[in-house]
């Protein structure tokens, strides 16, 4: 399970980020994020700010059952996976390159270690030696090859994995270009970037990147045949009801013996007080989300509380592409600054995370660059509305119709409602609701955490981003972060970073009020993990 | 007797034809196909590829043409991929579509695939209607003897302090819809933080921290957490029926036969048994067998509030992920059930009344 990198050839820039550590420069956190990005393993890491790697939970036992409630929304084709739930149900079987770690930590797993050059541009990738397939066959880097041409394909709609690796793909096949994945040896698989990218090795670690089978059908259910490297193996998957993920029989799992018989996802609808009514009569063990007044409900029935803190937020965002309304840059900006982000923090998630700047990067990113605060008022709202001639327009604001989405929205609404403005906010449910996400005028998105600050950004605000929800298209923003995603040092990026989170606070789209602490609980007498990005790595969980 | 018969299933198989064009229209206008289109597909397709994906999926073409192939009257349609696997209705991928049936509609005994549930629409519908079946056995035994029991009591002696105390009850019950009662059921019995679950766990009555369980699933039925699903349904019911039978008692019990069984001195024990209780249950029989159509009314709000899987929430889901041939399905199982029990009804009708003749 431990990361082999030779400390010999530790990457330049992670001496450098050690003596950033060492100075105060950065936190523990934010140097390991960097460090272990560059290819330097946790230990690795830990051994060179001086400290002990934290060893893996304390003996665990083998055996058990733990049962999750948890959406169960039906397996897809990894590439085209679009909600971490998706994939926490294959990732009983489908194992991922590099996984990115609770901590803050990059570790290899079907990767045994990676390096890449000075510049960021050339990647080495070494295979983990001993990995199976679940029937049998040697994982090796002919696998990693096909994985990838998966990934870098373009002329799939929808494949979230596409817009990911610019240096690899021909833009006009919109495929994997020739020799930009190169199988060295049977170990070992070199990439050859056309540009440098900082974000490849947490891209490899996001969801939608789990490793297939060759003999995996594209575009196919892939609990139908589940052929992976990992532990387990699903047994029942019923969407809306339950996904069951049993050992895998006959398979020697590489990571040894995963403590868990079984894993029961238990899907009772999104209405979080049922949630704790099934909490309360023991019918689940642990819970995917625990949110808002939740919180303190769960606690009262002496669960153990997770928490984590992350970048993950919530964005009220206009859509200029699909509304007139908010084509007027000066009317976005005085809409943004009539909501203070203290106020939605406080009644839209009970203060349970930080304030945000509007412009979607947060202090536990490495590149992060602080900006001069802005000043909230809310009188400015009418007079811009009235000379953009909107007076009297109506601003449907729409959200999901409960949890923390609605209330935050609410409170958004509401400020907006006594700067004057005519604001009308409409809910939905969520099975209705994320069929449009991207289109809707003026609505609120929930965006989960991403190790780097450049990878949301990149995703959501780029003018060719796959997640554009809000129809901004500023060349100046795209031009830096072409630059940004070319810089592997952080501190050389925060000075792009400056200019991405002038342009995007300045655009006015977003409103984006605060940073959320993640909560989950889990009953007595289990082991389970709050990961940042909610993802479930089951190896790691156990029965006391 | 024959022809009544042979009418009504007519007037079925003409609901059924109505209804399920109905939605089948409604399931198809343009932004629902692509709503189905982004949740298949992926929330980031661009529309263009949205409106492939939709012809793609024989989701193109007339209105009455894609009609007439879910009933089994037009081929259904068959295409070849962009990358050369042919796709069709009538076959599954893979497979050679030479080999497959021109025809395959609900005529032909197919049901469809269900996009939501990601198999064919039968065996998913008649597993979520046996789930239904039992909650619905569970509400029938709950509610009809206490129904009829509170009416009977409350018709015996019209305007007496029973009747008086019964009545009230009844009509409280039938004016508290579904969701008001389940959500206050939930709220008194079955919430770790309100009601009666935490003052009882305090005082060591109940081992864990609520009493009843306030979501069910058809894997594991018990007590605890059937309790409410049935009670919140049987309610209303109870309230309603209750209503009827005290009605019909009354009228029974203020008959000439009635007042001269008592004048020859029966007892009034004997009289409420032995006369006036058969006479006084017809009206209440109709009423019970009008509780189906209102029973699957009833399942669909008290299976999403509790989490049931059964046909209520089978409806739900299939309208909120757009489903078209597990809609089409519920429609039909829908008439199905109102006509045949309303059948049943006019056909029990007869023999508990002789006077009425049918035709």
């Amino acid at each position: 399970m431990t990361n082999t990198n030779r400390a010999a050839a530790v990457h330049p820039a992670a001496t450098m980020h050690a003596e950033e550590f060492a100075a105060g420069k950065i936190s523990r956190r934010e140097f390991l994020t960097r460090t272990t990005a560059l290819g330097v393993s946790a230990a690795a890491a830990y051994g060179l700010i001086g400290l002990a790697a934290p060893s893996e939970a304390q003996a665990q036992t083998t055996g058990g059952i733990v049962r999750v409630a948890m959406e169960v929304k039906g397996t897809k084709d990894p590439r085209l996976a679009d909600w971490p739930q998706i994939a926490n149900v294959y990732r009983g079987w489908l194992e991922y390159l590099i996984q990115y770690n609770a901590d803050g930590t990059f570790e290899g797993r079907l990767l045994e270690s990676w390096e890449a050059n000075a510049d960021a541009t050339v990647y080495t990738l070494k295979v983990r030696p001993g990995v199976t397939w679940n029937n049998g066959e040697a994982f090796t880097a002919d696998d990693v090859v096909r994985n990838f041409a998966r990934w870098a394909d373009g002329n799939v709609e929808g494949n979230a994995m596409a817009s990911r690796f610019p240096g690899l793909v021909d833009t006009a096949t919109k495929s994997l270009r020739e020799g930009a994945v190169v199988k060295v040896d049977d170990m070992t698989v070199q990439l050859n970037m056309s540009e440098s990218d900082v974000a490849v090795v947490p891209n490899l670690s996001d969801y939608p990147a789990a490793v297939v089978h060759a003999s995996f059908v594209d575009g196919e259910d892939p609990s139908v045949n589940p052929i992976g490297t990992g532990p387990y193996i699903p047994q029942e998957v019923s969407v809306g009801q339950k996904a069951v993920l049993v050992r895998a029989p006959n398979h020697t799992w590489w990571g040894g013996t995963a403590p868990l018989d079984e894993i029961h996802y238990i899907d009772f609808g999104t209405d979080p007080s049922t949630m704790v009514n099934l909490a309360a009569s023991d019918e689940i063990d642990a819970n995917y989300e625990t949110t808002g007044d939740f919180i303190e409900q769960m606690d009262a029935l002496g669960w153990k509380k997770l928490e984590i803190v992350t970048a993950a937020t919530i964005v009220v965002r206009m859509n200029s592409a699909t509304s007139d309304l908010y084509k007027d840059k000066a009317v976005r900006q005085a809409i943004q600054l009539a909501v203070d982000p203290k106020v939605v923090l406080e009644l839209g998630y009970n203060n349970l995370g930080t304030t945000a700047e509007n412009h979607h990067a947060c202090p536990v990113h490495p590149e992060y660059a602080a900006l001069p605060p802005q000043t909230f008022d809310a009188s400015k709202l009418k007079p811009a509305l009235e000379a953009a001639g909107l007076a009297d327009a109506e601003i449907e604001i729409i959200s999901l119709d409960d949890g923390f989405e609605a209330t935050t929205t609410a409170a958004v609404v509401a400020q907006l409602k006594d700067a004057g403005a005519n604001v009308k906010h409409t809910v939905m449910p969520g099975s209705t609701f994320w069929n449009d996400w991207q289109k809707y005028p003026f609505s609120s998105t929930t965006w989960n955490h991403r190790p780097l600050a450049v990878q949301n950004m990149s995703l959501a605000y780029t003018s060719t981003g796959s997640w554009n929800e809000t129809g901004m298209a500023n060349a100046d923003f795209d031009a830096a972060m072409v630059k940004a995603l070319s810089l592997a040092d952080a501190d050389a990026r925060r000075e792009q970073m400056v200019t991405l989170e002038t342009i995007l606070q300045d655009e006015g789209y977003i409103i984006q009020p605060y940073w959320r602490s993640l909560f989950a609980h889990v009953k007595e007498g289990f082991n389970v993990e709050r990961h940042p990005s909610n993802e479930h790595q089951h190896y790691k969980w156990s029965k006391a | 007797m024959l022809i009544f018969v042979v009418r009504r299933l007519g007037l079925m198989l003409l609901s059924a034809f109505v209804l399920t064009f109905v939605v089948f229209y409604l399931t198809n206008l343009p932004p629902n196909l692509e709503k189905l289109a982004r949740s298949e597909g992926s929330v980031r397709m661009t529309d263009e590829a949205v409106a492939q994906w939709i012809i793609d999926n024989g989701h193109g073409g007339s209105v009455l043409g894609r009609y007439g192939q879910w009933l089994g009257v037009v081929p259904g349609w068959s295409n070849v991929d962009e990358k050369g696997v042919p796709r069709g209705r009538c076959f599954a991928a893979g497979t050679d579509p030479a080999l497959a049936p021109r025809y395959c509609g609900i005529l032909q005994g197919d049901w469809g695939y269900s996009t939501y549930f990601r198999g064919p629409v039968l065996p998913n519908l008649g597993e979520k209607l046996g789930a239904t079946g039992i909650l619905m056995l569970w509400v029938m035994i709950v509610m009809i003897p206490t129904s009829l029991l509170i009416g009977i009591l409350a018709g015996m002696r019209e305007g007496s302090r029973t009747d008086r105390v019964l009545s009230t009850f009844s009509i409280a019950t039938t004016a508290t819809p579904e969701y008001v009662s389940g959500v206050v059921l939930v709220a008194l019995l079955a919430s770790p933080v309100t009601g009666l679950s935490p003052l009882l766990s305090e005082w060591g009555l109940i081992d864990g921290k609520i009493l009843f369980q306030g979501a069910a699933s058809p894997d594991r039925i018990t007590f605890w957490s059937f309790t409410l699903p049935v009670l919140t349904i049987a309610l209303y019911g109870i309230g309603y029926i209750a209503r009827m039978t005290r009605a019909s008692m009354t009228e029974v019990m203020t008959a000439q036969y009635i007042r001269t069984a008592r004048l020859k001195g029966v007892g009034f024990r004997q009289v409420v048994l032995r006369h006036a209780l058969r006479n006084a249950l017809i009206a209440p029989f109709t009423v019970i067998m009008l509780q189906f159509p209102w029973l699957l009314n009833g399942v669909v709000i008290v299976e999403t509030l509790f989490n049931y899987k059964g046909f209520g929430w089978t409806l739900v889901v299939a309208a909120g992920n757009n489903d078209i041939n597990l809609l089409l399905g519920c429609s039909v199982v829908a008439v199905f059930v109102v006509l045949v029990t309303q059948l049943i009804s006019d056909i029990g009708y007869v023999f508990l009344n002789p006077r009425i003749r049918l035709s």
